[in-house]
C-alpha cells in the first residue's frame, strides 16, 4: 500500500479539504450585511456588555462558517442561516455565563445595563436595560428571540434546546414580570427626567 | 402565577408584526386590548423590544465580513490538519508500543539466558568475519523460530496495525 494512496493531500503539500462553508464569500458578505446588526443588539441586550458582544458576534459567524452543515442553507434559505446563527450565539451566551469567573452575569449591577447603552435617550431602550438587568438570562434570551426578532415559538425551541411546549409557558411568565418592571420604569423615567 | 394565556394572542402578534397597531386596529379589538391584562403585556413588550432593536442595532459597529471569512478559512485548514495528523499520531503510538514490546521481551529474554552469544565472541577472537546467524542463542535456532523470522515479523506487524489504527481512525 503506498502512502500517497493514504494521504494525498498531506503529501501533495496541501492541507486537506475541510467541509464545504456554508456559503461563498459573496453570499457571505451579504449574509454578513444583513444579519450582523442584529445579532449584535441580541448579544449586547442580552448580556447586557457591549465589548462581549463585539467577540461573541465574532466567534458566532466564525462557527457559522466553519460549521459542515452545507445541507441546511441551500434548502431552506437565509431565515434558515440566521436561525443557526442566532443558535450558535445563544449557545456561546450560555458557555460564557456557565464559565467560572469573578462576577456573573447574575451579578451585574443594573447600572451596567442603561450606562452602557448609548442610546438611552431613547424611552424604550432607557425603560428595558433596568428592567432586563432584573430578568434571568434566559429570560432575557427567550423574550428578546420572541419579541425583538419575532421568531416563533417553534423557532426558539429550535434556537434554545428547549421544548417548544415549554416556551410558551416560559415566554408567558417572562412576558409577564418585565411588563410588569417596564410599567414601573415608565413611572420612574419622567421622574427622572423633571429632577433634570 | 397562573398561566392564561389569551385566544386572540396570535391576532394581536400577526397586528404588531405587521405593524398595523395602533392605526389600522379594528375597534372591537382595540376594545379587547383595552380589558384584556395578556394582549396588553403583548403589546407593550413587543413595542418596546423592538424599539430597542432599531436603537441597539443602529448603535453596532460591525466589522468586515472579509476578514472574518478569511479567519474562518484559516480555522477550516486547521482543523482539517489537526484532524489527518491526530489518526497518523494514533498510529505512531501504536507502532511505537509494539517496537518498545518487542525490544523489552528481547532484553528479558536475554537477561534470563544470560548473554551468550557475548561471551561466545571473548571465546573466538580470532574469528575474521563475523557470521550474524551464530549469534542467535542456540534456543532459537533448536525451537525453529529463529530472530531473523520474528523481528521482519514483528515490524510488519507494527507496520501493519499502525496503518490498521491509522485507516480506521480516518474512518471514524
Amino acid at each position: 500500500m503506498l502512502w500517497e494512496s493514504i494521504l494525498p493531500n498531506v503529501l501533495a503539500g496541501d492541507a486537506p479539504r475541510a467541509a464545504e462553508p456554508p456559503m461563498d464569500s459573496d453570499a457571505f458578505a451579504g449574509f454578513y450585511e444583513r444579519s450582523a446588526r442584529s445579532l449584535w443588539a441580541y448579544l449586547a441586550r442580552v448580556s447586557g456588555d457591549h465589548a462581549l458582544a463585539d467577540d461573541l458576534m465574532q466567534e458566532s459567524y466564525l462557527r457559522f462558517l466553519c460549521a459542515s452543515r452545507p445541507e441546511l442553507f441551500p434548502a431552506e434559505g437565509e431565515v434558515a442561516a440566521r436561525r443557526y446563527l442566532f443558535r450558535i450565539a445563544t449557545n456561546l451566551l450560555r458557555d460564557h455565563w456557565r464559565r467560572p469567573r469573578a462576577a456573573s452575569i447574575e451579578e451585574t449591577p443594573e447600572e451596567f445595563f442603561a450606562a452602557s447603552d448609548s442610546s438611552a435617550q431613547a424611552d424604550s431602550s432607557a425603560m428595558l436595560g433596568p428592567a432586563l438587568a432584573l430578568m434571568r438570562p434566559r429570560d432575557r434570551q427567550l423574550l428578546w428571540l420572541a419579541h425583538a426578532e419575532g421568531y416563533s415559538h417553534r423557532e426558539i425551541a429550535g434556537i434554545t434546546g428547549l421544548a417548544t411546549a415549554s416556551i410558551r409557558l416560559l415566554l408567558f411568565r417572562a412576558r409577564r414580570k418585565i411588563a410588569g418592571l417596564l410599567r414601573e420604569q415608565a413611572g420612574r423615567v419622567p421622574s427622572q427626567r423633571r429632577e433634570q | 402565577m397562573i398561566f392564561s394565556a389569551c385566544s386572540r394572542e396570535k391576532e394581536v402578534a400577526e397586528l404588531l408584526a405587521r405593524g398595523h397597531w395602533p392605526e389600522a386596529c379594528a375597534p372591537e379589538l382595540r376594545s379587547h386590548i383595552d380589558a384584556c391584562p395578556a394582549c396588553a403585556d403583548l403589546i407593550l413588550v413587543t413595542r418596546v423590544f423592538q424599539g430597542a432593536r432599531a436603537d441597539t442595532a443602529s448603535a453596532a459597529n460591525p466589522g468586515s465580513p472579509g476578514a472574518l471569512w478569511w479567519r474562518a478559512q484559516l480555522r477550516r485548514r486547521n482543523d482539517a490538519v489537526e484532524r489527518v495528523g491526530r489518526p497518523l499520531l494514533g498510529a505512531q503510538i501504536f507502532a511505537l508500543a509494539v517496537n518498545l514490546v518487542l525490544v523489552g521481551g528481547f532484553l528479558v529474554y536475554q537477561a534470563r539466558h544470560g548473554l551468550s552469544w557475548l561471551s561466545w565472541l571473548e571465546q573466538h577472537p580470532e574469528l575474521p568475519t563475523l557470521h550474524f546467524e551464530e549469534l542467535w542463542p542456540s534456543a532459537l535456532m533448536t525451537s525453529g523460530w529463529s530472530l531473523t523470522v520474528l523481528i521482519p515479523l514483528f515490524a510488519a506487524l507494527a507496520l501493519v496495525g499502525g496503518v490498521a489504527v491509522y485507516l480506521a481512525s480516518e474512518k471514524q
